[in-house]
């Protein structure tokens, strides 16, 4: 669950700066093609004019004007000719046209410069979503905006989405998840103690009704769920600890153990029979057992408190507390 | 320590072909779109010249006269003066790929030294 997904601040993909810095070019070349916009403009309204004045001139067979003469001065004229004009149609070509002629080319003129117009304002549409969205990112970065990315898993897409929910940065919020742990810990000391509780009920019920112990045993391998294990061990110590020292049974313990001494020396003397000089293999030999001498002294002790134990009891007791010794086994 | 000198006289020269490669590479830009706006002038004119009739006399501005064009050799001449733009902004479209490629490898070879340059100062940093 924890491997689900990655979550990067944004702002360590596209730092801030860099995004205000590429969305400041992209308005510089906003400017720029505005700045040509402007220029088409320009050039359309000329145009009109342009149109304007030559669809007048053929008005008259001839205009009173003042002719520019070099920069600065004007001198008197009459403009003759009023319907023949040469037109430039670009790369040096000129062409002899009247003015309704004319005025055909112009308007074709104004037509193209209108699509590159209309181009323009595409780019310019274009180039300013592009700025807003770098806007939008140098701002999310500078939020500390994070980007989580989990593995699309079918089945456990739910509980991937409430992880995500639950943590939604492992890296910045540490300590938090540390202070969670701690509230599941107490959570789960209570699940424990109350399994402990049901337990101890349990093996009471077991005295008059055998037949529970399988219930035991099965309910066992649910408190072995976790590392929180520890908890319970802590728990159950100083229980056993009390138990031990009230209880008058002690001595049964020994008494058990006694016994199962007493299938030992058989063994023991067999092998001392066969072979004296060995006495580690014998303490080998018996090593295994004490271990599970402990154990059995564990239940009984769990035990201690019920009065009148009899020995086929005690024996039902050291089945049942097999179990037992495989969980604080594992608790270990 | 000569090394370090060596590898960063390297990133030098490495740092100013690229720079040369830029500049290479924003003239061809500028090249193409002065090309690019002809091309738009000439195709202007072809649809103009298209659309006069037969007899409609046709000049050509050659230095500071005009000069009396037949309208089928100016035909002619723009639609050649076209493919010829055309064919120039293909070569400059492969020149500029080339260039841009050229850029490319240079760059990462910049960085490669630069990293190169970055342990070796890093290692004699920690000795």
């Amino acid at each position: 669950m924890e491997t689900m997904g990655t979550v990067t601040p944004i702002s360590s993909v596209f730092p801030a700066e860099e995004a205000q810095k590429a969305s400041r070019r992209v308005q510089d070349t906003i400017a720029e093609r505005q700045q040509q916009l402007d220029q088409l403009k320009g050039f359309i309204d000329d145009n009109i004019s342009v149109i304007n004045l030559v669809q007048k001139l053929p008005d008259e067979t001839h205009h009173n004007i003042m002719v520019p003469f070099g920069k600065a001065a004007f001198f008197p004229g009459r403009l003759i000719h009023t319907n023949e004009f040469m037109v430039l149609l670009g790369e040096g070509y000129y062409a002899e046209r009247t003015a309704k002629q004319t005025v055909d080319i112009l308007k074709r003129r104004g037509k193209a410069l209108e699509t590159q117009v209309e181009s323009l304002k595409a780019i310019m549409q274009d180039l300013e979503a592009e700025a807003s969205f770098f806007d939008a990112t140098a701002q999310e970065s500078a939020d500390g905006l994070v980007e989580i990315r989990e593995d699309y898993v079918e089945e456990a897409s739910s509980r991937a989405e409430t992880a995500g929910y639950g943590k939604p940065d492992p890296t910045f919020s540490l300590e938090k998840d540390a202070r969670k742990f701690s509230v599941e810990d107490e959570e789960y000391n209570r699940i424990f103690s109350r399994i402990d509780e049901l337990e101890k009920e349990e093996e009471e019920a077991e005295k008059g009704n055998e037949s529970d112990e399988d219930e035991r045993i099965q309910n066992e391998p649910d408190s072995n769920i976790s590392e929180m294990s520890t908890h319970q061990e802590v728990r159950s110590s100083p229980v056993q600890v009390v138990d031990v020292a009230k209880a008058p049974e002690a001595p049964a313990v020994s008494k058990g153990d006694g016994s199962l001494h007493c299938d030992y020396p058989p063994l023991n003397r067999s092998t001392m029979s066969k072979a004296l000089e060995l006495p580690e293999e014998k303490k080998k030999v018996q090593a295994p057992p004490s271990t599970s001498n402990m154990a059995f002294t564990g239940s009984i002790v769990e035990h201690a408190h019920n009065i009148g134990m009899n020995m086929l009891e005690q024996q039902t007791g050291a089945r049942s507390s097999k179990p037992v010794s495989r969980f604080k086994m594992q608790r270990k | 320590m000569a090394a370090v000198k060596e590898l960063q006289r390297d990133l030098e020269n490495k740092a100013n072909d690229l720079n040369k490669l830029q500049k290479d590479i924003a003239k061809n830009h500028q090249v193409r779109k002065k090309y690019t706006i002809q091309l738009g002038e000439n195709e202007l004119v072809l649809k103009e010249l298209d659309l006069l009739n037969e007899e409609a006399n046709v000049y050509k501005l050659i230095g500071p006269v005009l000069v009396k064009q037949d309208l089928a050799e100016a035909n002619a001449n723009v639609r050649k003066r076209i493919d010829y733009i055309s064919a120039e902004l293909k070569r400059l479209d492969a020149t500029l790929q080339d260039l841009e490629e050229k850029q490319n490898s240079k760059k990462e070879a910049i960085f490669k030294l630069q990293q190169r340059i970055q342990a070796l100062q890093a290692g004699k940093g920690k000795a």
